[in-house]
């Protein structure tokens, strides 16, 4: 049972790691605490529902929302971002903020208040592995978030794109100084994180078999819980958290029964940010 | 007030229908406390649709005492403060006669004190807990008290499925308490064996690890309270994870809702609850056809059970005579063998219903008969 319960906490891990990716991936490029990235997120899921009912497939699902997500990523950036980053940290902060809460409300406005049913099995099969089982839903979720993670990994550190991304966190200006395109890195980065987000957006619609406005909230705050745990701006380290958490998220509910699941994130937190401020792979 | 003017949505119907006999002076004003927005929001669609349905129908025949009903309709969220400022607002500004309570136990229990302190007739659909009938003379129920539902599901897994190792899924709310309370008593009395009980909170989504806690006890039957979000999301995670035991829900699946989040994986549950819908008796019948007539969706518990509450009211102004507060009331508690959607029921003098509990099946996506829970030891609150 207990490693049953280990397999349920990665599977909820492996989804707060792909939302996680492109909150950490922003906050390396633009140092943007993105809360609206859970708004994207919700996007995700409503397109990937409206294309699903549409059409029945779920792959053409899953790159819809991914297509309209980073395209609504971007111009998040472009006429929010882009605009404020002369200002403090705070403003873009609170403008992110902002835009998440109307979008909730917009979502509740045209969709209705109420969970839509997904409706999607998954083509794959149950997988039981000696006394464990994964469900076909769980599979999904973690094929997906290998796919995910590994073509993200490999974007950040094998191509030029990544390049000009780590580029740009290190020094802006020195960046454009030697050449970076560095609206169009941005812009990508973006588009990118934004994908992500849809992705997880589908995945989370087509696990809990609903789509409803007020998905987004959990992930809005437990998203940045676990970018700062991981160590803000750390590929793996937004990985590792993610995981950690839904592990201890399940043990903790699984053995011990009822205890308020959301807070162990912020008890991690606090416990982090007194021990190891700079996070669990951060760098000082 | 201004923030409960603001949150408020109010509704006005029964003007719209032009009455069918002669009526004359001012409409008869009755409130209705739904949970129109927020997470229980399908049960208060469900709910205004039944009863403004039941005001047209009553209006269309001539209104009552020779007027019109006008029903006012405000939502209270399933929030208990918000359910004290509509049932505030109900009595002070609206003025109402009487008022049906058309929302979850934590709010109708907000509202049921403020009905009794002003004398106000409460009539409440199908909340469940014990303290609302409590509040005072004025407050009524026609659903199940949640100790007894609790008590019929546990009669259920005995007579039903002779149920040899009983796990219980609890959410922790006073729904779900009040119903885990009446199984277990009624579970100790019959001496069924009851290998567990897990406990959850409202609106948990992520159910694996609750569920993986369940398939360790090796139960035969799974005893779950829930609301339909919760409902569907358990009845989903057993059948993935392979689980064979009986599902067993409770009022909370009987709505569109959950047949539609659980898809096929909700066959063969079985529920207690207040519908019937192969009742023959015509009031049943009539009330599914025209409800699905009028609104292209299918009837539920929650929107049977107000239909009622309002039908009551309406009843009892008749045998009153008046719209008097007090007379009304006695007209109401003297309620005895009343041809409602939910069963023919009668009160006991604590205000609470006699009535026999539903047990339906999910068949081909629907909700069928399956059986009856009559034994007055149990339904006798």
């Amino acid at each position: 049972m207990l490693l049953q319960q280990v397999l349920n906490g990665l599977t909820i891990g492996a989804i707060y790691a792909i939302i996680a990716l492109g909150l950490t991936l922003v906050y390396g490029v633009l140092r943007i605490l993105h809360v609206a990235h859970a708004g994207i997120y919700v996007l995700g899921g409503y397109v990937g529902w409206l294309v699903h009912a549409a059409s029945g497939s779920l792959a053409l699902a899953l790159l819809a929302a991914m297509a309209a997500s980073a395209l609504a990523g971007l111009l998040v950036e472009r006429w929010l971002y882009l605009p404020l980053l002369g200002r403090p940290r705070i403003v873009p902060l609170i403008a992110s903020i902002g835009l998440f809460i109307a979008l909730e409300d917009l979502f509740r406005l045209v969709f209705g208040p109420y969970a839509l049913a997904f409706g999607a099995r998954p083509p794959l099969p149950s997988l039981p592995l000696g006394p464990l089982l994964l469900t076909p839903a769980q599979l999904l979720v973690f094929l997906a978030g290998l796919l995910l993670v590994g073509a993200t990994w490999w974007m950040a550190h094998r191509t030029r794109v990544g390049l000009a991304w780590r580029a740009i966190a290190e020094d802006p200006g020195m960046a454009s100084a030697l050449g970076v395109d560095v609206p169009r890195a941005v812009g990508l980065n973006f588009l990118v994180g934004s994908a992500l987000a849809g992705a997880a957006g589908v995945l989370v619609g087509v696990f809990f078999n609903a789509v409803e406005p007020t998905m987004g909230s959990v992930p809005a705050y437990k998203g940045l819980a676990i970018i700062v745990l991981g160590g803000l701006g750390s590929f793996w380290g937004a990985v590792a958290a993610a995981l950690l958490l839904g592990v201890v998220e399940a043990l903790a509910i699984g053995t011990v029964g009822l205890l308020p699941r959301d807070a162990i994130a912020f008890l991690a937190l606090i416990l982090m940010l007194l021990a190891r401020p700079q996070g669990l792979l951060g760098e000082r | 007030m201004q923030r409960v003017a603001f949150l408020a949505v109010l509704l006005v119907a029964g003007l719209a229908l032009p009455p069918a006999l002669a009526q004359q002076g001012p409409p008869i004003r009755i409130g209705l406390s739904a949970p129109l927005t927020g997470f229980g929001a399908p049960d208060g669609l469900s709910v205004r649709q039944a009863v403004e349905l039941g005001v047209r129908q009553l209006n269309a025949a001539g209104g009552v005492l020779g007027r019109p009903i006008q029903l006012i309709v405000y939502d209270d969220q399933a929030a208990p403060p918000q359910g004290v400022a509509v049932a505030q607002r109900l009595i002070e500004r609206d003025r109402v006669v009487a008022a049906v309570g058309g929302s979850y136990s934590g709010a109708t229990r907000g509202a049921a004190p403020i009905f009794a302190q002003n004398r106000v007739p409460f009539v409440v659909g199908y909340a469940v807990h014990p303290d609302i009938t409590r509040a005072g003379e004025y407050v009524f129920r026609v659903g199940f008290l949640g100790p007894v539902e609790g008590a019929g599901a546990a009669e259920v897994a005995r007579i039903y499925f002779n149920a040899q190792r009983i796990a219980m899924m609890t959410m922790d709310n006073d729904f779900g308490r009040a119903l885990a309370e009446g199984f277990r008593a009624h579970a100790r009395k019959r001496e069924l064996n009851i290998v567990g009980e897990v406990i959850y909170p409202l609106g948990e989504k992520d159910m694996a690890p609750h569920v993986t806690r369940v398939r360790a006890m090796n139960p035969d039957l799974i005893f779950v309270s829930g609301l339909f979000n919760e409902a569907a999301l358990i009845t989903r995670t057993i059948k993935q994870m392979g689980i064979r035991a009986q599902i067993l829900g409770e009022e909370g699946f009987d709505s569109p809702k959950y047949l539609e989040l659980a898809g096929r994986d909700a066959e063969g549950v079985v529920i207690v609850t207040n519908l019937n819908r192969d009742d023959p008796r015509p009031v049943v019948q009539t009330f599914l056809r025209e409800y699905r007539a009028a609104y292209r969706m299918e009837a539920d518990m929650v929107g049977a059970s107000s239909y009622d509450a309002l039908r009551i009211i309406v009843d009892g102004l008749r045998r009153a005579g008046t719209t008097e507060a007090r007379r009304l009331r006695e007209a109401i508690a003297a309620t005895r063998n009343f041809n409602g959607v939910t069963g023919v029921l009668s009160f006991t003098p604590a205000r609470e219903t006699i009535k026999p509990i539903q047990v339906q099946v999910v068949k081909d996506g629907t909700f069928r008969f399956f059986g009856v829970i009559t034994d007055p030891e149990i339904i006798t609150p």
